[in-house]
């Protein structure tokens, strides 16, 4: 695919100093670049779609010699995560990319790595579990990886995706923690968007090489990942759990520190829009944070006094922030694009986890949408905003939004286009 | 050892890991296989009928050195020289490396190190005590040098009685100059005298020389070769200007020019054939090639006949001689009859039928046939055991009479070439000496080749075989200096590179490297040694090695407890 430089820095002079050059490239191409300025020096991949062009790419950068890496051609995503392990234990900085069912494969090393406490940097492109096979969006996979130990972030642009790969590492390699960055298969991972890369000098400023701080020594030779007893066991759990209460704060840190030297923030843990007044905020996560923006908009204009928080990090959990929100809000809704069975949509799930013991509780709603690449629309976003303020609590669980049923009482009503017979205005909390 | 005891979260490390190395732990005891390192034998080594230790040599080659290289060929081949340019190269057709990216040009690296020892060379000593019994060798072809310089490499003196006027047999005789130049066949003949080999020249056991005059050597070793070109059996093969290929090649070999037409035929589809077709287009000719069955069929080397047809020799396939005919005792045609393929011969190639009512003429001025040659035994006595047109000899060379041993293309299973005629006389060597009393040395006990699924090729990058420098085709028609040249030392040493050395530890610490248990290590003498206190026999240095010189046997196994008292 042609990278178009779309802006010139000299021309611009909006443009921040620390921008090298501004290309319209696709969402995996925005990883791929930014894997180069991390300078990541070992990179292990399997192909699967629709992650493939995010290692092609890389396979091009190193054998162009243009990053000095060791590119590793696997047999499969659990070896590809094997070779993260390996070359990160001895104190390489390292990539992989996969996607769904190559998640899955990776389960087992997935612990294994953050069981290990190695700051290895995954892009995991959201593709739906197959059967029935799909290849398009939703977010089961990375989500049934919750309890692995591994960070997880979800891109709502291109942008954002070079940018949180930057700040992966250094969050990664802070924490000692592993982290997977999610971004929803075609819609942003085969759209193109301009993308400002940054200068390498500042990247290398903001992202120095890595200082193992334990790797393995051939003079020093020891047993890694040894047999522990249950004397002991358990401590090393709480130091896992530990390490990712802390990320919370390093997070934001380090999402100040970007902003700082590179002009743009993501929030840390979150991002709120329009939430200030709100009295009905609407959670959700990745693109379809595009679309709630546009959906907030209109209702705005038309009077309604709705919100929305991007959830930008799923692990560790952003507890403070969404206490801070029910604070001020009446109600909130969760979109989820996963679904747990037997209980509901995972972020729903979390976020009523998180206020049962807070002081205060607004009524939480869950709403299920855009699983297996279902399109959410801006209708889609106001269908939810219609039954979040149409009903005081819940009727039930999860409401499947846009479901093709012939039972009138599950889902939601399109939005009236005037508005009319939604409910306006309970007041500001 | 110190035990370590944490009692906080805050003491541990952030990873579970040893403080210590693992050799507390004797892991030994999981093992059910054994790794040990065994070399073993490489294809091209197996193949080769000389024996040459191809893995061996390279590895001196890639050193560059250069003489050793050649010590080590001479070990097996008094010429290299020789074989590196003319030998149908068995050995390559074996190569582990032909189904990855192309055979290692083992004949060329061969010659390139018999070259670049061309000048200034003086062959290794005799290896074994200077012995009293003398032996005489009855030719001088490649059987012939071979078991002669064997024998002086054991401490015997031998001398070689040849009915020529130069030694060398088909050597000198057959094959010509643009393939072989006589130069390259002096030099290492002299280096074969240089030992003490006595060549007799001129003197024609059962002519000049009569065979009781072999009475007083101890060992007699029979090559006289097959010197004789067969009859075509038709009608005008008398006739002035019907050559046999022998006599046409043999003349151009001693430096005069045969007279002949500007239209050549040449019968047969062996290397005396081809190389008669080649002679006869650098006079300038017309030539045309006709063999009774069809290309695939034809014995000569496969090479050659490529050069040939590249050259501009013409073929006619499935034809044979019915009569020539000519007029004031001259020939000038031949009628020739059509053939077809039919059911497989004792040979495996298919019998060539005569199609009846199929003959028709060709115009021709000067015919060469070349449909084969036999021996000529009529010096021997009638004792001797024959089989068809050959002497008969076992597998020992040795032919029933005590003390009279043959080999070469004179004799059974010759199978008519070089490289096996120096077969021959290495073997015939090692039986004459132990029909003198004594015991010779074995090789040592040989183990199956490594096969090509043995070889980690993982460790070879793909690399090309060498394009071997040559004269162009325009050039080459027309002159018989040399076609192909040497391979320059780059060329050599990269070919040499390509070699896998399958079998033949290189002392690379690939096993060392990988072993997970940390249990091989390395003494000053660069040896390995394996503790199997904690070698759990996971068999992955075995896996990786990437040229198949260690094995998994089962643990308990003879092998393994003898591996283990070696080490
Ligand atoms: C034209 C031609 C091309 C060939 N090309 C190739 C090739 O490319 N590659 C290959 O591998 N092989 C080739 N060959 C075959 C190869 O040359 C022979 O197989 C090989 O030379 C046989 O060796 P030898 O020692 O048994 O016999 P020879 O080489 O035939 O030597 C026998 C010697 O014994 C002598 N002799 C015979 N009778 C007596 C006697 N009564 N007393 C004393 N001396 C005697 C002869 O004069 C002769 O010198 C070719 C052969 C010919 C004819
Ligand atoms: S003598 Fe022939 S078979 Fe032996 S190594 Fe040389 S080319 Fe190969
Ligand atoms: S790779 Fe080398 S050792 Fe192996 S068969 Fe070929 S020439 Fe012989
Ligand atoms: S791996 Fe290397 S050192 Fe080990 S046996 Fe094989 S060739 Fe020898």
């Amino acid at each position: 695919m042609m990278e178009k430089n779309v802006a010139n820095t000299k021309r611009d002079g909006l443009l921040h100093p620390s921008i090298d050059k501004v290309v319209v490239i696709e969402g995996t191409h925005a990883a791929s670049h930014a894997v180069k300025l991390a300078r990541v020096q070992v990179i292990a991949a399997y192909p699967i779609t629709p992650q493939t062009s995010v290692v092609e790419k890389l396979s091009e950068i190193v054998s162009d010699g243009d990053l000095d890496a060791k590119f590793i051609k696997v047999e499969s995503e659990h070896s590809a995560m094997a070779c993260c392990i390996g070359s990160s234990i001895s104190g390489a900085r390292a990539f992989t990319a996969t996607s769904s069912q190559g998640l899955a494969l990776m389960h087992e090393l997935l612990h294994w790595a953050a069981g290990s406490r190695l700051p290895i940097v995954m892009v995991n492109v959201n593709r739906a579990m197959a059967p029935p096979w799909s290849i398009y969006v939703d977010h089961n996979d990375s989500l049934s990886q919750r309890d692995t130990g591994w960070l997880q972030f979800y891109a709502e642009s291109n942008q954002e995706v070079t940018d949180t790969v930057l700040q992966a590492y250094k969050i990664a390699e802070t924490v000692s923690l592993p982290v997977m960055i999610n971004l929803d298969a075609f819609v942003l991972s085969h759209t193109s968007e301009p993308v400002a890369l940054p200068k390498q000098e500042i990247v290398d400023e903001f992202l120095p090489a890595r200082k193992a701080s334990f790797k393995i020594d051939t003079s020093d030779p020891k047993a890694f990942g040894a047999l522990i007893g249950p004397e002991a066991y358990m401590e090393m759990r709480y130091k896992l759990y530990r390490a990712m209460e802390d990320a919370r704060s390093v997070i934001r840190e380090v999402d100040r520190d970007f902003a700082e030297k590179f002009g743009r923030s993501y929030g840390g843990l979150v991002e709120e829009y329009m939430t200030e007044d709100a009295e009905t905020v609407l959670i959700t996560s990745a693109t379809a944070v595009s679309t709630a923006r546009i959906a907030v908009d209109e209702l705005r204009s038309m009077g309604f006094p709705v919100g929305l928080m991007k959830l930008r990090v799923f692990r560790p959990f952003p507890v403070d922030e969404v206490r801070e929100l029910a604070k001020h809000v009446r109600k909130i809704g969760v979109m989820d694009r996963n679904v747990s069975f037997g209980a509901t949509g995972i972020i729903y799930q979390e976020t009523k986890a998180v206020l049962y013991n807070a002081a205060d509780r607004p009524s939480v709603f869950g709403f299920i949408a855009g699983l297996g690449g279902r399109d959410i629309t801006p209708e889609t976003i106001k269908e939810i905003f219609s039954y979040l303020m149409n009903h005081d609590e819940p009727e039930s669980e999860s409401v499947w939004v846009s479901l093709k049923t012939s039972d009138a009482d599950q889902g939601a009503r399109p939005f009236p286009e005037t508005g009319a017979g939604i409910r306006r205005s309970e007041g500001v909390k | 050892m110190t035990k370590y005891k944490f009692t906080t979260v805050e003491e541990m490390p952030p990873l579970a890991f040893s403080l210590e190395s693992t050799r507390e732990i004797p892991t030994g005891s999981w093992r059910h296989v054994r790794p040990v390192y065994r070399d073993k034998n490489s294809p091209c080594h197996v193949t080769c009928p000389a024996g040459e230790k191809i893995p061996d040599y390279f590895e001196l080659v890639r050193q560059k050195k250069y003489k050793e290289a050649w010590y080590k060929i001479l070990e097996d081949n008094p010429l290299p020289g020789v074989t590196g340019r003319v030998c149908y190269h068995p050995c390559e057709g074996q190569c582990n490396r032909a189904g990855y990216d192309g055979a290692v040009a083992i004949h060329n690296i061969e010659r390139f190190v018999a070259d670049k020892n061309f000048k200034n060379r003086k062959l290794p000593a005799a290896v074994e005590a200077r012995k009293s019994e003398k032996v005489a060798v009855i030719g001088s072809g490649p059987a012939g040098l071979s078991c002669a310089y064997q024998l002086s490499r054991l401490g015997y003196r031998s001398v070689i009685y040849e009915a020529d006027h130069e030694p060398g047999g088909m050597l000198r005789y057959g094959i010509p100059d643009y393939r072989l130049p006589k130069k390259i066949l002096d030099k290492e003949i002299k280096d074969i005298e240089a030992l003490g080999v006595e060549i007799m020249v001129d003197s024609k056991i059962g002519d000049n020389v009569a065979w009781s005059e072999l009475e007083r050597y101890d060992a007699v070793f029979v090559a006289v070769g097959a010197t004789h070109s067969r009859k075509i059996g038709a009608p005008g093969e008398d006739l002035k200007g019907v050559y046999t290929g022998i006599d046409f090649l043999k003349e151009l070999s001693t430096g005069n020019v045969p007279k002949v037409g500007r239209q050549v035929l040449v019968l047969g589809g062996g290397n005396t054939a081809i190389d008669a077709a080649r002679s006869a287009l650098r006079l300038g000719k017309r030539v045309t090639v006709l063999y009774r069955r069809t290309r695939v069929e034809m014995p000569a080397v496969p090479e050659e006949i490529e050069e040939a047809e590249k050259e501009g020799v013409h073929f006619e396939f499935l034809v044979t001689p019915v009569k020539i005919s000519g007029s004031k005792g001259k020939a000038s045609e031949i009628e020739l009859m059509k053939m077809q393929l039919g059911e497989p011969d004792e040979s495996g190639r298919r019998r060539p039928v005569p199609v009846i009512g199929s003959n028709f003429s060709m115009r021709a001025d000067t015919i060469i046939s070349a449909i084969g040659e036999e021996p000529d035994l009529s010096f021997l006595p009638y004792s001797f055991l024959r089989k068809g047109i050959r002497l008969f000899v076992d597998d020992e060379h040795t032919t029933g009479v005590p003390g009279i041993f043959a080999g070469g293309d004179a004799a059974t299973n010759p199978n008519g070439t070089v490289v096996n005629a120096i077969r021959a006389g290495k073997e015939a060597a090692i039986s004459i000496h132990e029909f003198l009393g004594w015991r010779s040395r074995s090789n040592g006990v040989s183990h199956d080749a490594v096969k090509p699924e043995e070889v980690n090729t993982f460790y070879f990058p793909h690399e090309g075989r060498v394009e071997v420098p040559r004269i162009t085709v325009q050039k080459s028609k027309t002159t018989f200096s040399e076609v192909n040249k040497t391979l320059t030392e780059e060329q050599a040493l990269t070919e040499a590179e390509r070699c896998f050395t399958c079998g033949t530890c290189l002392h690379c610490d690939v096993c060392m490297t990988f072993c997970p248990d940390v249990a091989i290590s390395k003494d000053e003498s660069g040896e390995y040694t394996i503790d199997y206190e904690h070698c759990k026999g996971c068999g992955i240095c075995v896996n990786e090695c990437p040229r198949g010189a260690m094995e998994l046997v089962p643990e308990g196994a003879r092998e393994a407890v003898e591996e283990v008292e070696h080490i």
